[in-house]
């Protein structure tokens, strides 16, 4: 029962049953108070003008032609059958009616009542109205019920049929407007009960009626894509590191197991010693840069943003690189146009350019030229960090920003890279574009001067 | 690698037993008298007992406490000691925090001794200016070698060198810490004020550069590599 009563769709039928009822109610009350109501008050004024006019009378032109008037009322033919008339002398004799007499002393006069009154054979349910005449006599003037009454048990009756219909009408309503309510929500429920068992790939069925349900499920099934591509690539992410770890730390391994293997050797040891130091270096290197990755796409932002003058920081690294890439014979050309500023976190944005112009003097061999230009438009600044080496053949330029996507393993590298400078990107709300320069490789990145402000 | 200035005090206060243990035979090698302390009431205690040269200080310690507080409170307290922050917490975040609330410097795990050392005794050589290198607010000198800081030139035996902005700045560094190992690391971070992995060996070609405007020519070379480590700067290597 507490089930029941928790039902969104029993308690919406509840609701619209209760309504029908209602209305039911509101309606047959309307109707009964024009009909049976009108009725009512026309008889109660007709009864006091027949009153009216017999007392009239009765003062003018004396009892005995009332006593007339009131015989010839009774048999014209006219509601002689429902008509109630009386007349009794200040003694209370009978002078002129269809009713024997008024025995009750205690009636009030000139107000129209209900009363029992004796018709002879019968008692019926009557409206009259009692009128003391000045001598005494008594003008008693009413109308016989039983005919009204009986029409409204009829309406009543009708109204408890259709009263009880309706309630009727409404619990089957509940019932199938529930039924279809939980056979959608079913589909629904099933789908992610055996996700939750780990059937990662299940989805809501659609009926095929672009319905609220549908819509809804549509909405969870897109949802349930969503989180399936990005755990696909968390699986894929944690793969690739857990790969990456274990390669090295083999290595490391490898190397000590053999400097200790048979007679420890000084030389040997010591070499073991220096390359397991220098790969374990690597590997702090490899998971900062991890680190680096997962806090900025997890946005949790370090430093508040703040106005960035981007001359200072490609000058800033143009003085740290310079140098290796005049031992490289590499040039290195910086073309900014104007004072372009940006929101954002300076040492992040130092982060892209590093790394950029690192990869640029990996790989775009010797000589070369690589070109840092900056661009200002009045809502973005585009950063173009372009060389004329070998390039990047355009099938693997979405793939080299995964990170430990290297295009070869022959140069010393960890693959993370282009994956910071696409996060770093991201966080800035920018856009990473990596282009052919026709020859060479083109690196674009487009950052909004204003970010959307999602704090 | 011994510091210069002799048996200078240290206070350790790290809670995980092995690295303490390393890093006591470590710093006592190099010559510090090394007491070390685990729990953060006990080092509290320990760290205002007494005039210390130099603290060395973990964030994570038992109990949910923090080596910052410690710092906060030695600071509170108007104890100027220099404090060498050691964590494993590494994000930048991490590190602004750990400077901003009274350490002179911050290292993460995991680390290199020599790393370690170059900055201890960078930090105990900046807390007492030593009285036998020529400092002064205009001109910086090392054997036959003047750096004019006004004009920000540099000359060697009476020759001009022609340096760019950014390698007075190196040499001046290097001038200022002669006699001292410094690290990569410690050239990137206060010549170049960038606290992430440039990739490529930038700062030995940098410093080879500077070598070859600088020693070419000269018989007494002045920068030094040590190997392993980084550079030292000075007339005998």
């Amino acid at each position: 029962m507490d089930r029941i009563w928790h039902s969104v769709a029993f308690r919406l039928a509840l609701l619209c049953g209760g309504l029908v009822v209602a209305s039911v109610l509101v309606m047959s009350s309307v109707f009964y108070f024009v009909s049976i109501g009108l009725l009512a008050r026309n008889i109660d004024s007709k009864i006091t003008s027949i009153t009216e006019k017999f007392s009239e009378d009765a003062e003018s032109n004396g009892l005995s032609v009332v006593a007339q008037r009131i015989a010839s009322t009774l048999t014209d033919g006219v509601d002689s059958d429902v008509e109630i008339l009386l007349l009794t002398n200040a003694l209370g004799q009978k002078l002129a009616g269809n009713i024997s007499g008024w025995s009750e002393r205690s009636t009030p006069v000139d107000q129209t009542i209900d009363r029992m009154v004796n018709r002879g054979d019968r008692l019926v349910p009557s409206r009259v109205r009692l009128h003391r005449l000045s001598d005494g006599s008594l003008l008693v003037v009413g109308r016989d019920m039983q005919d009204l009454s009986e029409i409204g048990n009829l309406i009543g009756r009708a109204v408890a049929i259709g009263g009880v219909s309706a309630i009727l009408l409404a619990i089957l309503a509940t019932i199938v407007f529930r039924h279809q309510f939980e056979r959608r929500i079913w589909a629904i429920r099933q789908t992610t009960q055996e996700i939750e068992a780990g059937n990662l790939d299940r989805r809501i069925e659609l009926s095929g009626t672009p319905d609220e349900f549908d819509r809804l499920s549509a909405d969870i099934n897109r949802m349930l894509d969503r989180i399936q591509h990005l755990m696909e690539g968390v699986r894929h992410v944690s793969n690739t590191i857990a790969h990456n770890l274990r390669t090295p730390l083999g290595l490391i391994r490898g190397h000590l197991e053999e400097a200790l293997r048979g007679v420890p050797e000084q030389r040997k040891l010591e070499n073991a010693g220096y390359f397991a130091i220098g790969a374990i270096d690597d590997l702090i290197v490899v998971l900062e840069k991890l680190l680096q990755i997962a806090e900025a796409e997890s946005g949790t932002r370090r430093q508040p943003f703040e106005p960035v003058v981007l001359r200072t920081v490609v000058t800033d690294l143009l003085e740290l690189y310079d140098a290796a890439a005049e031992a490289l014979g590499i040039t290195l050309i910086v073309d900014i146009e104007g004072e372009p500023t940006l929101h954002g976190d300076k040492d992040l944005l130092a982060g892209i350019l590093a790394n950029l112009i690192d990869n640029a003097l990996k790989y775009a061999g010797s000589p070369a030229a690589i070109k840092i230009q900056v661009r200002e438009t009045v809502q973005a600044v585009s950063i173009i960090v372009q060389d004329n080496g070998p390039g990047i053949a355009a099938h693997e330029r979405t793939k080299v920003v995964q990170r430990f996507y290297r295009l070869s393993s022959n140069r010393p590298g960890s693959g993370l890279g282009l994956s910071i400078v696409s996060a770093f990107t991201h966080l800035h709300d920018g856009t990473l574009f990596i282009e052919d320069a026709q020859p060479g490789l083109k690196v674009r990145i487009e950052l909004p001067k204003l970010l959307a402000l999602i704090i | 690698m011994l510091p210069n200035t002799p048996s200078a005090s240290l206070l350790l206060i790290e809670d995980e037993q092995d690295m303490a243990r390393y890093l006591s035979t470590g710093l006592e090698e190099a010559g510090y008298e090394v007491t070390h302390a685990d729990q953060a009431d006990q080092a509290l205690k320990l760290a205002l007992a007494q005039q210390w040269d130099i603290m060395i200080v973990d964030r994570m310690l038992p109990h949910e406490q923090d080596g910052l507080d410690i710092i906060k409170a030695v600071r509170l307290a108007s104890v100027q000691t220099p404090v060498l922050v050691l964590s494993a917490l590494a994000s930048l975040d991490d590190r602004v925090r750990g400077l901003r609330e009274g350490g002179d410097d911050y290292l993460t795990k995991p680390f290199a001794l020599p790393e370690l050392l170059a900055r201890l005794e960078a930090l105990i050589r900046r807390a007492n200016p030593s009285t036998n290198t020529t400092i002064d607010n205009r001109q910086l000198r090392l054997a036959d070698l003047t750096l004019d800081l006004l004009s920000r030139k540099a000359e060697r035996g009476g020759q001009p060198i022609t340096l760019q902005p950014r390698e007075f700045k190196l040499l001046e560094y290097l001038v200022r810490n002669q006699g001292q190992v410094v690290t990569r690391k410690m050239l990137l971070e206060s010549v170049w004020d960038f606290h992430f992995d440039p990739g490529t060996n930038v700062i030995d070609v940098q410093v080879s550069r500077l070598r070859n405007k600088i020693d070419k020519g000269h018989s007494t070379p002045l920068v030094h590599t040590v190997r392993g480590v980084g550079y030292r700067f000075g007339v005998d290597g």
